[in-house]
């Protein structure tokens, strides 16, 4: 009964979560994620095309930058359209 | 009829669609496989494709697609037709098309590695299907813009003890963004400050009114009265024009009294029809858009995303208190709980000045949203769709949400039929009777239908600063290379306002809101095309997507020509209306026609894409990617 219970109550805080703060944690997400694409670009920028420092300094910030190449470049390779860069303003229409 | 019935009948028929006909579609139809690896979980970037838990996204999605629809278009449904059809449409509708439309367009989406709808369409029916889905996105913005910034204006004229509370929601609305993103404070604690704060803003409204007399005396209280005093400084010079709604929709008209004759007032004169554009209107209008133009200029999480947030829970306590108050109003005062609005007004209503405005095919675009929404599947699609973590929560989120916001729609007709009024004075007599009721009487009714009229116009506003957003990014994206000024976003911000003011000032609302309907349920039509193309490309049965597409399709042909007739008849052949009316009139038909001519090309297109799937021979499909762990 208790377990019982204690499922009830946890959808009911994940449901209240994804009508409240949900929106924020996505959105804090995606600030997070321009910048460090911009800090991308500039360091391993000529992964895209976009050669913008020389390989040296890249290759020594390397290390640091591998964890997160792989959806990095999936991210700003990807196609998009206006409905998908700005999702919220559909928000409730 | 009474309020009970409505939440009996509601239930069963939600139930009855969602456990027997929605879960075998997606048991037999779309076979969703909990193995089968979902865009968020192959594609996870941390922003965009991110797996989440269901709870959470029916949470997230039901947020994002219940708002001012559900609400304005079921007003509107009762004011024409009654109860009775609205409530079959709303049920009908949500059992066999809505869900089908919103849960689909997620799945197609799941299907396709996470593709918008318009890029699935460009892939699978025709490359200009792409475009025509964006010339209806910006239709259907100008369209919404223009009756909503129309239903607003009016409502804070006739309602001084409002415009208080929208004031404090701008005010705290750039409190809590200062506080969430730049002071870091916990969301909880901004909550508590920021939604406390306009709640007391907006009870402080009528504060000193004797809300039990009637009419009621705004000039006594020291905030209505002074928008009371303001609201006749600028009304000095007397009307600047005047306009005539042909189906006495406006929200400037009154509902007719006990005689069943419409009461002269300060905005509508019984005896001509026409209704007095007062300075007042335009000065709460201009308020509108100014608070539109911080929400589409500040940084999203400045304004926007905070003021939406607010809204989210001062409506969301106005909708569970007064859904309480539907259920125990039968049993505690039965009188609030029975229905007063007329139950049936006719296939073909009879309307004053020659409008025709037929059942079929009117009702099904003018109850858009609550019954189905084009619009859902837009966002479904680029939104929800990259965060499903199994095919199998596909339904509970992208069906369950569907169906909540059809109670949310349920809800707003008991709402306007306990009240027996017509417009968003319905609406909110309503909600204050059912606001008493659901808190066992604590809320006087005077206070309670204030907070309906504050809910009201904070749920549409909301949504309203969204619009113009959307309106100037699309207007950049588009005519940006034409000239570079639409690339502007302060110009073309203007730009989209002057537009839709511009139809706003031509006095037909309710053309208005048909129009917007049928561009939505369009768009509607359109997801679900895609939909049916998609299943016989991959030789499964589309018929519950195909038949609801067909029915949507013409449907929403047959009611932009009968709008198009409407203006055409009621406006362009009555000489004596001011050149803004006529004006209005022929940019409304002009797009009446665009939407009409791009359908067509839809549907041709289509069509053949149909065709050529149906007669191609089945391929083998690729085995399917599986999840891991």
């Amino acid at each position: 009964m208790s377990a019982r219970l204690s499922g009830i109550l946890t959808v009911l805080r994940e449901f209240a979560f994804g009508m409240t703060g949900y929106e924020f944690t996505r959105h804090a997400a995606e600030l997070r994620a321009s910048l460090e694409t911009l800090f991308m670009v500039n360091t391993v920028g000529d992964m895209i095309g976009l050669p913008v420092i020389p390989p040296y300094y890249a290759l020594r910030l390397m290390p640091y930058l591998v964890p997160q190449i792989a959806t990095w470049r999936r991210r700003v390779l990807r196609e998009r359209e206006i409905t998908e860069d700005h999702d919220l303003d559909l928000h409730g229409i | 009829m009474n309020t009970l019935w409505v939440v009996i009948f509601g239930t069963i028929v939600i139930y009855l669609a969602y456990n027997f006909y929605a879960k075998r579609i997606d048991r037999e139809v779309i076979q969703a496989d909990p193995k089968r690896a979902t865009p968020a979980r192959m594609y996870t970037d941390g922003v965009d494709f991110m797996p989440a838990s269901r709870n959470v996204l029916y949470g997230y999605h039901f947020k994002s697609i219940a708002a001012a629809g559900p609400i304005v278009g079921v007003i509107t449904g009762v004011n024409l037709w009654g109860w009775s059809p609205s409530i079959l449409w709303l049920l009908i509708g949500v059992s066999f098309i809505g869900w089908a439309s919103d849960y689909s367009a997620i799945m197609v989406a799941v299907r396709n590695e996470g593709n918008s709808l318009s890029a699935i369409a460009h892939r699978l029916i025709s490359p200009r299907t792409r475009t025509i889905l964006f010339l209806f996105i910006f239709f259907y913005l100008l369209l919404i813009a223009g009756a909503f910034v129309g239903i607003l204006a009016p409502t804070l004229g006739a309602r001084p003890d409002v415009p208080f509370g929208i004031f404090v929601l701008a005010l705290m609305g750039l409190l809590a963004g200062q506080m969430l993103y730049k002071m870091k404070v916990d969301l909880v604690v901004v909550t508590l400050v920021v939604v406390v704060a306009t709640i007391l803003a907006m009870a402080l409204g009528p504060l000193g009114v004797n809300l039990a007399k009637a009419p009621v005396d705004w000039s006594q209280g020291p905030i209505s009265g002074a928008i009371v005093a303001i609201n006749k400084s600028v009304d000095t010079a007397g009307p600047l024009y005047t306009v005539v709604d042909p189906t006495n929709a406006d929200p400037r008209i009154p509902a007719p009294g006990a005689d069943g004759k419409r009461p002269t007032t300060a905005t509508y004169d019984a005896a001509t029809g026409a209704i007095k554009v007062l300075p007042s209107y335009l000065l709460w209008a201009v308020f509108l858009l100014v608070f539109s133009y911080l929400g589409a200029n500040l940084p999203i999480w400045r304004f926007a995303q905070p003021v939406n947030y607010i809204g989210f829970w001062i409506t969301g306590l106005v909708i569970i208190l007064s859904a309480l108050g539907a259920v125990l109003a039968p049993f505690l005062n039965p009188a609030v709980a029975a229905f007063k609005a007329a139950a049936f007004k006719g296939f073909l209503p009879a309307q004053p000045t020659g409008a025709f405005q037929p059942l079929w095919p009117m009702l099904f675009v003018t109850i858009a949203c609550g019954a189905i929404s084009g619009w859902h599947a837009l966002f479904g699609s680029v939104g929800t769709a990259r965060q499903l973590e199994y095919e199998t929560d596909g339904l509970p989120v992208g069906g369950g949400a569907m169906f909540s916001e059809n109670a949310l729609g349920l809800l707003s007709l008991t709402a306007v039929s306990i009240s027996g009024g017509a417009g968003g004075v319905a609406f909110a007599s309503g909600v204050g009777r059912l606001l008493n009721v659901g808190t066992f009487g604590a809320l006087p009714v005077g206070y309670g239908t204030a907070l309906g009229f504050g809910a009201f116009v904070v749920i549409v506003l909301t949504v309203t600063q969204l619009i113009f957003r959307l309106m100037r990014v699309t207007l950049g994206e588009w005519l940006g290379e034409a000239w570079g000024g639409f690339k502007n976003q302060h110009v073309a911000t203007v730009v989209s306002m002057i537009a839709a003011t511009l139809l706003l000032l031509s006095g037909t609302w309710v053309y208005l809101w048909q129009l917007f309907g049928a561009s939505n349920q369009l768009m509607a039509a359109l997801s679900l095309l895609i939909v049916t193309v998609w299943l016989a490309s991959t030789k499964r049965n589309p018929a519950f997507a195909g038949i609801p597409m067909l029915f949507m399709y013409v449907t929403t042909m047959a009611a932009t020509l009968v709008t198009a007739y409407n203006l055409y008849v009621t406006i362009l052949l009555r000489p004596s209306l001011s050149a803004i009316s006529v004006w209005g009139a022929w940019a409304m038909i002009i797009v009446a026609i665009l939407l009409f001519a791009t359908a067509l090309v839809i549907g041709l297109d289509g069509w053949q894409a149909y065709v050529r799937y149906r007669s191609a021979p089945p391929r083998a499909a690729p085995a399917p990617a599986r999840a891991r762990g």
